[in-house]
């Protein structure tokens, strides 16, 4: 080439290497094919839920109103008039109950894992962590079924409630929450702790003052997908809550039985009537609007707690 | 020797571990009360090391072990009755890189107070004061101390780091290489708050520079692979070393 020739053989300066056009071009075109596939992979993710949108809008548009979310379901079969105004208050009470049990659960999990914990056991136990995130929903129901529903297991029999099936839907949501917290206090700079030993805290007031708080973001994440998974699960409610149609007159024993979105909608895509199967497809946009909202609503507490705390 | 009374720190026989790895080899040295010492040496030499073995800061490290004695006041701080919490108060200790925690300014420093049970707002408020005062800050915070620490330059951090230090009534302050990420002229500035400070505190500090450690110390150590190979006063440890490895690392042959 012609920029070789440039470069003399006993010189001392640094010899220039000679430009490659073929590969310049090369290279963009592969970066032209990386962007194409990056966009389809996209596209072809994101079409699946635009679609479920559309269908489910399509169908049920004509029960989009206010009265619709605000009343409860009436008729025969039950559902063919009013509202799923159950469900929303069910999936309220079976968030609080499982956030009340699986936040403070996982969170110490979690900053046991990242602080607390041996290096060894830690091993096994965040191998543990894993495994319970990757358990089915199902078996979790059947777990909750023993552990809370009957009598057979600890002595809890809350029978078919939203106790139990809060609690159930807690199981899945600690290991989800434990694990980013882990993420999140190991991504603190190591500063922030050592600086607050150095100072004579104990590891609780280092952790209770100064990582907590920088590893705030993270574990609201934690929060997010672990309300996130429940939200939408039926499996564990078939076993310790079911449905009802009504709304709740407590917590446990009869009675304390809740609706639920997805339960609602399981059950009435099971039901052989046109109308129910309609009001099942405006139940799921509904439950997308609820999922939305959640999401909305914690990510303004997140941002509001890191401003003002 | 010193006199008995004059020293504030000895160490005796100190072997760390860590893993298989002999970090520290049988170190011997004691340091002056109100004196400045540098411990010099090139990375990786043990330095930092020894310097955390004094407050206890290896306490968290897995597979660390240590031999020996650390006697602080004549007290071996590795004896089963110390406590680490009263042990950390009476040391400060500044780290290389500035590290604020995420709170406002006045927080961080009212931090080391709150966490041994003080809770008097007035006694705290008067304190910080004077801790920012003492790391010659106040006046360029005093209208923003309930803004970020983040807020601050690198060399205003470090030298909140110094007021949070020693909020807690320390008498010994601890440096690994304080003014390792700062501009020459915020190193100044706490080479300067280092040598008024000698009134008040033991001060030993890691470093990294001659130049600086030659300006400040009173006492000088090398260290060299886990080794103390040389340790005296200043004014023959610059200017007469008595081992060629010592001479070779402050000529920078290193």
């Amino acid at each position: 080439m012609a920029e070789l020739a440039n470069i003399k053989k006993d010189d001392d300066s640094m010899p220039i290497f000679p430009i490659n056009r073929g590969y310049i071009k090369r290279k963009k075109f592969y970066n032209g094919i990386a962007v194409f596939f990056a966009v389809m992979a996209f596209i072809i993710g994101a079409f699946p839920v635009f679609h479920i949108i559309y269908k489910a809008v399509a169908l049920g548009h004509k029960y989009l109103n206010w009265r619709f979310i605000s009343t409860l379901p009436t008729g025969f079969p039950i559902g063919a008039q009013g509202g799923i105004l159950n469900a929303i208050i069910g999936d309220v009470y079976l968030i609080v109950i499982a956030s009340i049990f699986a936040i403070p659960l996982g969170i110490g999990s979690g900053l046991y894992l990242s602080l607390f914990g041996k290096k060894r056991t830690n091993t096994f136990l965040r191998l543990l962590n894993e495994l319970m995130i990757g358990i089915p929903s199902v078996v979790w129901g059947i777990v909750g079924f023993y552990v809370f529903s009957t009598n057979a297991g600890l002595g809890f029999h809350f029978g078919f409630s939203a106790l139990a099936g809060g609690l159930t839907l807690g199981f899945i949501m600690t290991p989800i929450i434990a694990l980013l917290t882990e993420q999140a206090v190991n991504q603190i700079p190591a500063g922030y702790i050592e600086g607050a030993l150095a100072m004579g805290a104990t590891k609780w007031q280092a952790t209770k003052s100064v990582i907590m708080k920088a590893a705030l973001g993270g574990i609201f994440t934690g929060i997010l997908l672990g309300i996130m998974n429940i939200i939408g699960q039926t499996a564990p409610l078939l076993f310790t809550n079911y449905y009802n149609t009504g709304l709740p007159t407590g917590i446990t024993g009869p009675g304390g039985a809740v609706g639920d979105l997805a339960m609602l909608i399981f059950i009435y895509i099971h039901e052989p009537s046109r109308i129910l199967h309609i009001k099942a497809e405006a139940a799921s946009v509904v439950l997308l609007f609820f999922i939305f909202a959640v999401d909305l609503g914690l990510r303004l507490i997140n941002y509001l707690t890191r401003k003002f705390l | 020797m010193a006199e008995q009374n004059e020293i504030k720190v000895e160490v005796k026989n100190l072997n760390f571990y860590y893993g298989n790895y002999h970090l520290l080899k049988n170190i011997n040295l004691y340091f002056k009360r109100n004196s400045v010492c540098t411990l010099l040496g090139p990375s990786g030499c043990g330095k930092s090391t020894f310097l955390r073995t004094l407050n206890r800061m290896n306490d968290y490290t897995e597979g660390a072990k240590l031999t020996g004695e650390v006697l602080i006041d004549g007290k071996n701080i590795y004896d089963k009755s110390v406590d680490v919490v009263e042990l950390r108060r009476n040391i400060g200790m500044v780290f290389q890189s500035p590290n604020p925690f995420p709170k406002s300014i006045f927080d961080n420093i009212a931090f080391g107070l709150k966490i041994h049970g003080i809770k008097n707002r007035e006694f705290i408020v008067e304190r910080v004061e004077k801790c920012l005062k003492y790391a010659g800050l106040y006046d360029e915070v005093k209208d923003k101390l309930h803004k970020s620490a983040f807020s601050l330059s690198g060399g205003q951090q470090q030298r909140l780091c110094i007021a949070r230090a020693i909020a807690t009534n320390p008498s010994i302050l601890l440096m690994d290489e304080p003014t390792a990420y700062l501009d020459p002229a915020s190193a100044s500035i706490i080479l300067d708050l280092i040598t008024t400070f000698k009134k008040y505190y033991t001060i030993i500090i890691v470093s990294h520079n001659i130049q600086q450690a030659g300006r400040i110390s009173d006492y000088s150590g090398f260290f060299l692979d886990g080794e103390l190979i040389e340790f005296d006063e200043a004014g023959n440890f610059f200017t007469r070393p008595k081992d060629k490895r010592t001479e070779n690392f402050i000529t920078s042959r290193y």
